[in-house]
């Protein structure tokens, strides 16, 4: 603030009951009486402003002020953080460590580059895939969503853990052969019905385990991009606060690392969550837009 | 993030000591701004995840404090259009009038008296409704203790906007203060006299 240039005093062509013009220069005067009681002003403007006050009552009160509010805030006391919140934390960063280590994301290429064999196998997949499972998507209405919640994907566990298996997933061809639906169903404790979404299909349906539990993942095509839906028991998918506050309260929930993106929703039995390389927006809106489950 | 195992601990051991001393401050800086206290808990988790994940970012320990509020400040903006606090905002020029009436009328009662009453929920109050911009400035240097130049840098604005946000914010701080004495049930002494008027110290001359 050395750059700080100031005439307080009367100007020469201003007469003395310019009450205008002294207004005026209270104006601007009234910006920097704050730094001036906070000693925040470089000395040469300090030295005009202590000239000033020696002869205007109103801008010593308005220092008197400044040190008024400043006296009283400065005492609001503080509010301990409870040690729950700190093991939390504790935690979280234990998680997070733990991820950064366990996965290195691979570079992350359109799964479709990767080789044209896998194409070949993912196109394959998705006939037999969706012959038999577009039979059985039903049209159910989604009620319209009220908003979303942004999260961060590696605070809640249950999104690291897909975040890290979508990883994996997608690095490589998609896993082993696919079952049909009907295996999927009976492998999973939960109702499972694809997503009917326009410009996506059904490509691959398969069961897994996210740290012990068990899983559907279904694998859609939309567009030029592979996104994965994962099927999850109620409990496991309201286990964290961070998820089950915002769906309580008829939201859905979005998170986004790296380049992945990832929104999350209450489905019957179950919990939904759909990941890609896609801006979480992008999903919401897809979510929004479609029907199934 | 750290990318070296071998580091990790080193770096989650160096992480807690600089960012967990400072949980009570960001904390009782969430709770102004959010309807609960699991929902100051929630934004405080979040912005130490986030500090953690971007680490490698703070090239200055010195600088730990300011760079937490920066991240809380972002996470608490993504929850902001679901708090109620900022609802009731008040007609600004109803608090720069009272704020005129305090600094050029001729008063009767003592301002820093009626401050030093207010208690804490009132406080709050007050600062909620005053534009955030403003509160958050002022809540920096006079309750979270930060220099001008860290509040810049904390807001992202150039220090003489902070300098023009405090000055105003405590002006209209104080003319909700003054506008809102009666209804919170504060005033010195003599506060119930019909008619009494506020002033801010002793000083009674005129310019």
């Amino acid at each position: 603030m050395s750059d700080l240039h100031l005439n307080f005093g009367a100007q020469p062509h201003e007469r003395p009951d310019d009450d205008e013009a002294r207004e005026a220069r209270h104006q601007v005067l009234a910006t920097l009486l704050g730094a001036y009681a906070d000693a925040e002003l470089p000395p040469e403007t300090t030295s005009q402003i202590d000239a000033h006050l020696l002869g205007c009552a109103r801008c010593r009160r308005e220092v008197e002020l400044h040190a008024a509010v400043h006296t009283r805030l400065a005492r609001e006391p503080f509010v301990a953080a409870s040690p729950a919140l700190r093991d939390r934390i504790i935690q979280e960063i234990a998680q997070a460590r733990l991820l950064s280590t366990a996965v290195e994301a691979p570079a992350q290429r359109p799964w479709w580059r990767s080789n044209a064999v896998r194409i070949g196998a993912a196109l394959t997949l998705a006939g037999v895939a969706t012959m038999v499972g577009v039979s059985r998507v039903r049209a159910v209405s989604q009620p319209p969503m009220r908003a979303s919640a942004t999260v961060t994907a590696t605070a809640v566990p249950l999104f690291a853990t897909i975040l890290r298996d979508y990883r994996r997933v997608t690095a490589s061809d998609l896993p082993g052969r696919a079952r049909d639906l009907d295996a999927v169903r009976a492998a999973v404790p939960f109702p499972v019905q694809p997503l009917h979404v326009a410009g996506a299909s059904l490509l691959a349906a398969w069961s897994t385990d996210l740290n012990g539990e068990p899983a559907a993942v279904l694998a859609y095509r939309w567009h030029d991009k592979l996104l994965l839906e994962y099927l999850v028991a109620e409990p496991v998918f309201f286990r964290h606060p961070s998820v089950r506050t915002p769906v309580a309260a008829g939201e859905s929930v979005t998170a986004r690392d790296g380049a992945q993106g990832l929104v999350a929703w209450a489905a019957p039995e179950s919990g939904a969550i759909l990941v890609g390389d896609v801006l979480p927006d992008e999903l919401l809106a897809l979510r929004v837009g479609g029907t199934g489950h | 993030m750290p990318g070296s195992a071998a580091s990790l601990d080193d770096q989650h051991a160096r992480f807690q000591a600089l960012v967990l001393p400072h949980l009570d401050r960001l904390l009782r800086f969430a709770q102004r701004r959010t309807s609960s206290t699991g929902d100051a808990e929630d934004a405080v988790q979040d912005t130490c995840v986030k500090a953690w994940i971007s680490f490698e970012d703070l090239r200055d320990a010195e600088k730990a404090r300011p760079w937490l509020y920066r991240i809380l400040r972002s996470v608490l903006s993504d929850v902001s259009e679901k708090s109620d606090r900022r609802r009731q905002l008040v007609d600004i020029t109803r608090l720069e009038q009272a704020h005129e009436e305090l600094i050029g009328g001729d008063t009767d009662l003592v301002f820093s008296e009626v401050a030093a009453r207010l208690d804490s929920e009132m406080l709050a109050r007050a600062l909620s409704l005053i534009p955030e911009d403003f509160a958050t400035a002022v809540e920096l240097h006079d309750i979270d203790g930060f220099k001008y130049h860290e509040i810049a840098e904390i807001a992202g604005v150039p220090i003489g906007t902070v300098m023009s946000r405090i000055s105003r914010g405590r002006r209209l701080l104080a003319g909700t203060i003054v506008a809102n004495r009666r209804a919170w049930g504060l005033g010195t002494q003599d506060g119930a006299r019909p008619g009494a008027r506020l002033r801010l110290g002793h000083d009674r001359s005129t310019q």
